[in-house]
């Protein structure tokens, strides 16, 4: 018998704010252990939680990227979890009115395009956590992470394969990244993603057992895991090999292989009940429309007029639309110097340069992309050499620099439109040294390099290289 | 309330009760369930059901981050604490 996979992922993505979700400790990810704290985020009693608008922000930011409908009365609930990760033996998340609905993330497969429904995205706390001490043989608490707003991003079960799950979660990080809703980064956890998997016989509509797998981390180990239940389940069903049963899984990717677990998860009791505590959260227009003032041109629509109207190739509109960050300094730059293509190279080789020598990703490109844009003219107007650019661009990494060309005054780095200096220089080169001149003159091109390359260096780069270049051969042929 | 709700409400609650502590919390249940018993009772037809006590909305902050408390004086309050963390019994995953 031939069986079809149904799978609907249940993705958390921390969000991109200061502060926690119900205080105003800092969010920030790799503090000292719990040096994030307050009596609210480690449950002292008596403490009440209020909303940090940004989350709001930003969950609506996510739900309209995601083709939501966003709820404009969205509430808070209780859900009852007793483990010490989260200290007031309860998350507050939302059940009963999660702030989006209904959404819909267009994916491309081999099959061609496909739409995967999202049931909702909800608000909610992220949980602490715990570092099991084999000395003491205790368990230490750090609850620095509790209480970091999260938005958990639930799918409808339309994913049929470990394919189509990578396109929609890469989809996915792409739009929310885009929108500055998360950094998503896999590997620092504020992207996670739980799957739930079963198979039936193809064409039945009668779903299969079910088996969730949670906190997977990486896309390659969601392909392999999804890869490796999918046997299973199919196994099971064909050759009796075990009873398949509704419960929770854990994924071991080193081993390749999925348990069943025995913890907290599988006592999925959670008696959710309102937090009468946090008043209802009411989006009225005016919140609503300034919000959606703030959603960016989708990726496709920046690529398309990048190739298009601004007429880059292929490959640097890519490189540019992998990240916002890159975008916006490029939008910005090439309004002040008005050359895209040339906007284009110094983000993408010589800005990224300076990021990966920072160790630094593309979404933390933090510079001026007018100041960029004003550096970029200088250097087209041969005010400013491309070697001393580069020095400015490096200046730029440490701090703003409002004014370029001010700022290149100030330091010497403005080109010397003054002939009888460049002259002195280079009448000077050549006395110093005969034997490059006699050299050129018996037809030895690099000779002309060498003068050029000692009169560049005592100029400071700060020459016109064209005009260097004539004032050397007619002072040679003067000899 | 029997002995099988009270060991499944122990398990989600990560109690590990003595018999003793058992036979009260069971007394105790049955009273509350009486209790409850009451309360369903009472007709709530066409009553609006009430969740939040004042007539309040958008009760929110601006995104600043604050530090008020720092880790030794919240962990004064710590029954067993040790190197900045909070210090619990052993949990077996």
């Amino acid at each position: 018998m031939k069986y079809e996979t149904v799978i609907g992922l249940e993705v958390h993505v921390e969000l991109a704010t200061k502060s926690k979700i119900f205080c105003s400790c800092s969010a920030e990810f790799g503090a000292e252990q719990n040096d994030h704290v307050c009596p609210a985020c480690s449950g002292m009693p008596g403490m009440l939680p209020i909303v940090n608008k940004r989350v709001v922000d930003l969950g609506m930011t996510a739900g309209m990227m995601l083709n939501c409908d966003i709820n404009r009365v969205t509430t808070f609930d209780k859900k009852s979890y007793y483990y010490p990760d989260l200290p007031n033996a309860y998350q507050t998340t939302q059940w009963f009115s999660p702030i989006c609905v209904n959404g819909r993330v267009d994916i491309e497969t081999s099959k061609g395009p496909k739409s995967i429904r999202i049931k909702q995205i909800h608000m909610e706390e992220d949980a602490g956590k715990l570092v099991h001490d084999d000395w003491s043989d205790t368990t230490l608490v750090d609850f620095n992470r509790t209480s970091v707003p999260l938005i958990e991003i639930v799918s409808q079960p339309d994913i049929s394969s470990a394919e189509e799950a990578i396109a929609y979660l890469e989809r996915l990080r792409d739009l929310l990244r885009f929108a500055k809703v998360s950094d998503c980064r896999w590997e620092q956890g504020s992207m996670r993603c739980d799957v739930n998997l079963s198979i039936r016989p193809e064409g039945s509509d009668v779903l299969g057992v079910r088996t969730e797998m949670k906190n997977m981390n990486s896309l390659s180990a969601i392909t392999r895991a999804i890869k490796y239940e999918v046997a299973r389940h199919t196994r099971a069903l064909e050759k009796g090999t075990e009873e398949l049963v509704q419960e929770t899984r854990r994924w071991d990717d080193n081993e390749g292989k999925s348990y069943a677990m025995r913890t907290k998860e599988t006592a999925g009791d959670y008696r959710y009940f309102p937090d009468p505590n946090i008043m209802p959260v009411v989006i009225d227009d005016e919140w609503f429309s300034r919000i959606e003032k703030t959603l960016p041109e989708l990726p496709e629509v920046k690529r398309e007029k990048y190739t298009g109207e601004m007429g880059l190739s292929e490959y640097d509109a890519d490189q540019l639309v992998s990240s916002r960050a890159l975008c916006d300094v490029f939008e910005d730059a090439v309004s002040v110097c008005g050359s895209a293509k040339e906007a284009a190279n110094w983000i993408i080789t010589d800005c990224m340069q300076v990021l990966n020598k920072k160790k630094m990703t593309a979404d933390m490109l933090d510079i001026n992309g007018t100041s960029l844009g004003q550096l970029i003219k200088l250097v087209s107007e041969d005010k400013v050499s491309r070697g001393n650019a580069k020095r400015i661009l490096a200046a730029m990494f440490e701090g703003e620099i409002a004014d370029v060309e001010a700022y290149a005054k100030e330091y010497g780095f403005i080109v010397s439109n003054d002939t009888s200096a460049i002259e002195n220089i280079v009448k000077e080169a050549i006395a110093a040294d005969p034997k490059s001149v006699a050299d050129f003159k018996a037809g030895k091109e690099k000779a002309l390099m060498a003068l050029f390359g000692k009169c560049m260096k005592q100029l400071k780069g700060n020459a016109n290289p064209q005009v260097l270049r004539e004032i050397l051969i007619a002072e040679i042929n003067k000899i | 309330m029997d002995i099988k709700t009270l060991s499944r409400l122990q398990k989600l609650n990560q109690l590990n009760l003595t018999e003793t502590e058992e036979n009260e919390l069971m007394a105790f249940f049955e009273k509350a369930e009486k209790d409850a018993e009451i309360l369903a009772s009472v007709d709530t037809e066409n009553v609006e059901r009430m969740v939040y006590v004042m007539p309040m909305t958008n009760i929110i902050r601006e995104d600043i981050a604050k530090k008020v408390f720092t880790r030794d004086q919240l962990q004064e309050q710590a029954p067993e604490a040790m190197d900045g963390y909070w210090q619990v019994p052993r949990l077996v995953e």
